[in-house]
């Protein structure tokens, strides 16, 4: 660290200019870091569907992310910091997610594209995992379907915006539990609680307005169950 | 096989007075296996056969002569629940003739076989394999018989029987703990395995030995030096194996999440096996979940390239159904929302791959001009991608103003792009050297494994659904059907690019004529009257009231309608019982039938022009995996 009494001299003395010539700056270790770290955000694309084209309309000539430090699409988990999962998951791929994000390295982070990766979207059905937060962290959910590539943009600068936050004192954050590795990320009664059943749709039959999910229900049913 | 001799759907059929001569003749020739005929909504011919002797039928009509229907273009099945039948369907088409042909065998319930045609067509490999998966119906003789689209470990049932409940058996803890414990040989076929510890057994994982001790017929092969010949003609001090290497489901040269095993000798490919299913959604069983005009959301969630086209074709489908016929204006905006989307999906597949075999301007080109499609469908439908624009009947509105004008824009100027791209790759040598002469497949095979779209085309078929059976008045459209010669990956991008030229001309001739007048058919049946309508008289109101509450009925039914989208002959099996929601919605979707034919496309290639050939075939594994 520079001295305080070489600090006060930037001024008037020309001589200890020439000498020192403006090659550092005084700032907090936790500031530098965080700067570093939120200007080069190498996204993982985790793209499955739809939301994926949408991911590589931000990356392409009109939306370019790289004027936010995230021009560098890292295929390899390895190298990357923030995995975008774009698109629906398939209960198929989930492991898959989880393995990719294991394998990135500390710091990362993990954006959630679109309605179909943060609760499930309109496919509440046999294989569609309701909802990645269910197997791996997720820090910044976008909604849409899909979202605009502006959308994609404003989830990243969030990121760089709780990026400000952090500490490297404070590593709590950035803990691994190799326990963990392959695991979802919630216990069975927290799927439950959040996979379960809502809003109207999911318990459309096909005929409507019954809140059976038996299919085998038909017109005809329905009027016997009335009268019941 | 017991059961009745008369066939009969719940779901009945409508009866086409007078019997079609050709298929009298044809029921005549091909004798007692053939247990009836019926018509479909769209006067197509439907054989009920013997289901002891599907193969010997399907053979005849595939060999006979004059109208063979040698292209395969659907197996699927359909359970209608309570207790009723299952049927497997076999949708074939003439490509001499240029008409189609569905002949179903009703199959009992509780354990329905079948015997496989894949010795018939090859095409009939992979559309088998998913009847199994979905429906449980096991077809004797398939060489391959595994699930395709659920995992291999998958315990919950068979998705698409009517009983299955739309979230599943299990619970969702249990499906994500059950996900997250797959082992490896869930992920890796058994002859994978053994290619992998083809050092022999020593070099395989617990499981996969475990497993090859329980499986009759395999065992790990032995280590390449103890084989005689192996490696003769090599240096032979030197040991060499075959390597197993495993592309994807997460890779960006695969275009989506499909996973590839290939079997490497040195850098030759000696074999690939295709695993998909990593995105499947279960659009089929949830369409029957949901009402008619709500499965229109759901098609544009399958082909998110070329979204409006789904759109399209599902609600021709329906509408064949309910023998309605849309507006003049309607055909002609459809018509141009269709080509619109062939170019947007054209350019997608051209900057991948030119990114995919090096070059990365093309692409970039390619998104500005997508931008700017993108722009017309939102100032249409208001989503950029997600377009759900066609409604049962008509459109989700009327064009707004100026948007015609926008589209003219877009005609008079993309053909400039185009061209730029053009000269950046169709004489560039780098391009040449990378595609022509790969992947290269005939005419007649590529029938054979029921490829469509451009590829077919590339190979020499002149199929286009828009020439041969043409929906939307194309047939009142002058443009031309390009086809390759060589079937290489160099002629599919010939293709792909002249078809954009030709989408250019049929738009400029559909903006010439867009007729004024109303978008939506006036029939209270399937649209809902004008407001004041609504508010004035009781016939407005009273139709108003049964379409909101009652919904869109269609009557029972069922048709097999198909266009020409973007990758190929996208097809839709409708059945209909009256009620408000699709009995089956099953959606043939053309990269589903190309992708089956990669394995063979590039056998002896080497690994990097797997990618440039996998490329060529332009596959969206959303449709691929539905
Ligand atoms: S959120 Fe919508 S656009 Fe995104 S993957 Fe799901 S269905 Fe597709």
């Amino acid at each position: 660290m520079p001295s305080s009494e070489e600090s006060s001299l930037s001024g008037g003395r020309g001589q200890v200019e020439t000498e020192v010539p403006r090659s550092w700056i005084i700032t907090r270790l936790d500031f530098l870091v965080n700067w570093a770290r939120r200007n080069s955000l190498w996204p993982m694309p985790f793209g499955t569907a739809c939301c994926a084209i949408e991911m590589m309309g931000s990356a392409a000539s009109k939306y370019d992310i790289a004027r936010f430090g995230m021009e560098r699409m890292s295929f390899s988990p390895r190298q990357a910091d923030c995995m975008i999962v774009a698109g629906r998951v398939a209960y198929k791929m989930a492991p898959v997610m989880r393995r990719v994000w294991d394998q990135m390295t500390q710091p990362k982070w993990c954006i959630s594209m679109g309605a179909c990766a943060s609760t499930g979207g309109v496919f509440d059905t046999y294989t569609m995992v309701q909802g990645i937060d269910t197997i791996v962290p997720v820090d910044v959910y976008v909604p849409g379907c899909p979202p605009r590539p502006e959308g994609l943009i404003y989830a990243l600068m969030m990121i760089q915006e709780k990026i400000k936050g952090e500490s490297i004192a404070d590593p709590r954050s950035r803990e691994e539990d190799p326990e963990g590795a392959g695991q979802p990320q919630l216990s069975p009664e927290e799927v439950e609680l959040i996979a379960g059943p809502f809003g109207n749709s999911t318990f459309q039959n096909r005929v409507s307005g019954l809140d059976s999910s038996s299919p085998l229900i038909r017109p005809g049913d329905r009027k016997e169950q009335r009268h019941k | 096989m017991t059961g009745t001799t008369t066939p009969s759907t719940p779901a009945q059929v409508r009866q086409v007075p007078a019997p079609r001569p050709d298929v009298e003749e044809m029921r005549s020739r091909i004798g007692v296996a053939v247990r009836g005929v019926e018509y479909d909504a769209a006067g197509d011919p439907i054989l009920y056969v013997d289901p002891e002797r599907n193969v010997e039928v399907l053979a005849h009509l595939k060999g006979s002569e004059g109208g063979s229907y040698d292209l395969l273009r659907d197996i699927t099945g359909l359970d209608l629940g309570g207790g009723h039948p299952i049927y497997v369907v076999y949708d074939l088409w003439s490509t001499a003739e240029g008409r189609p042909l569905r002949v179903k065998a009703q199959l009992r319930a509780d354990r329905p076989r079948l015997a496989s045609a894949c010795d018939l067509w090859r095409a009939a490999n992979w559309l088998e394999r998913e009847v199994y998966d979905m429906f449980g119906v096991t077809f004797q003789g398939h060489p391959d018989l595994r699930r395709i689209l659920m995992p291999e470990n998958y315990e919950e049932g068979y998705p698409l029987q009517k009983d299955f409940p739309l979230r599943g058996r299990f619970t969702r803890a249990e499906q994500t703990r059950r996900a997250m414990s797959m082992a490896l040989d869930d992920v890796y076929s058994m002859e994978e395995l053994v290619t992998a510890g083809s050092g022999g057994e020593d070099g395989l994982p617990e499981l996969a030995r475990r497993q090859m001790a329980q499986t009759p017929g395999v065992t790990a092969r032995a280590a390449p030096s103890e084989l005689a010949g192996a490696g003769a003609g090599r240096d032979d001090d030197i040991e060499t194996r075959n390597m197993l290497i495993n592309i994807g489901p997460q890779h960006p040269a695969t275009h989506g999440v499909l996973r590839l095993v290939c079997e490497l000798d040195g850098e030759r490919i000696v074999g690939c096996t295709p695993h998909i299913g990593y995105l499947h959604s279960g659009f089929e069983k949830l369409s029957e979940y949901r009402t008619w005009n709500q499965v229109i959301t759901l098609t544009d969630r399958m082909d998110y390239l070329a979204p409006m086209m789904f759109n399209v074709g599902y609600a021709l489908a329906v509408e064949k159904l309910l023998d309605v016929e849309i507006t003049p204006r309607c055909k002609v905006i459809r018509v141009i929302c269709c080509e619109l989307n062939r170019i947007l999906s054209h350019l997608l597949w051209l900057g991948t791959t030119a990114i995919d075999i090096g070059a990365f301007t093309p692409f970039l080109y390619t998104y500005q001009e997508r931008e700017r499609i993108y722009n017309l469908h939102e100032a249409y439908t208001g989503a950029r991608m997600t377009t759900s624009v066609t409604r049962i009947g008509g459109m989700m509105a009327d064009v707004p103003p100026g948007w015609l004008d926008g589209v003219r824009e877009f005609v008079e100027t993309f053909p400039r792009t185009l061209a730029e791209v053009d000269a950046l790759l169709t004489r560039n040598s780098i391009w040449i050297g990378r595609t022509q002469g790969i992947g290269v497949i005939g005419a007649e095979e590529a029938i054979n494994y029921g490829l469509c779209g451009p590829n077919l085309r590339a190979s020499g078929v002149p199929h286009d659904v828009r020439r041969d059976r043409p929906y939307l008045d194309y047939e009142t459209y002058d443009f031309d059907v390009p086809i390759g010669e060589l079937g290489d990956t160099y002629d599919r991008y010939l293709v792909r690019m002249e078809e954009m030229r030709q989408s250019i001309r049929i738009l400029e001739q559909a903006l010439e004529r867009v007729p004024d007048g109303p978008i939506n058919v006036a029939d209270s049946r399937v649209i809902l009257p004008p407001k004041s309508e609504t508010m004035n008289s009781i016939d407005g109101m009273i139709a108003h009231f049964k379409l909101v509450m009652e919904g869109l009925k269609v009557p029972a039914g069922e048709v097999w309608y198909s266009i020409e989208s973007s990758k190929g002959e996208l097809g839709f099996y409708i059945v209909a019982d009256g009620g408000p929601k699709p009995v089956r919605c099953r959606y043939r979707t053309p990269s589903f039938m190309n992708m089956a034919v990669l394995p063979r496309l590039v056998e002896g290639e080497l690994l990097a022009d797997m990618i440039a050939v996998n490329a060529s075939i332009d596959i969206v594994l959303g449709e691929i995996d539905r």
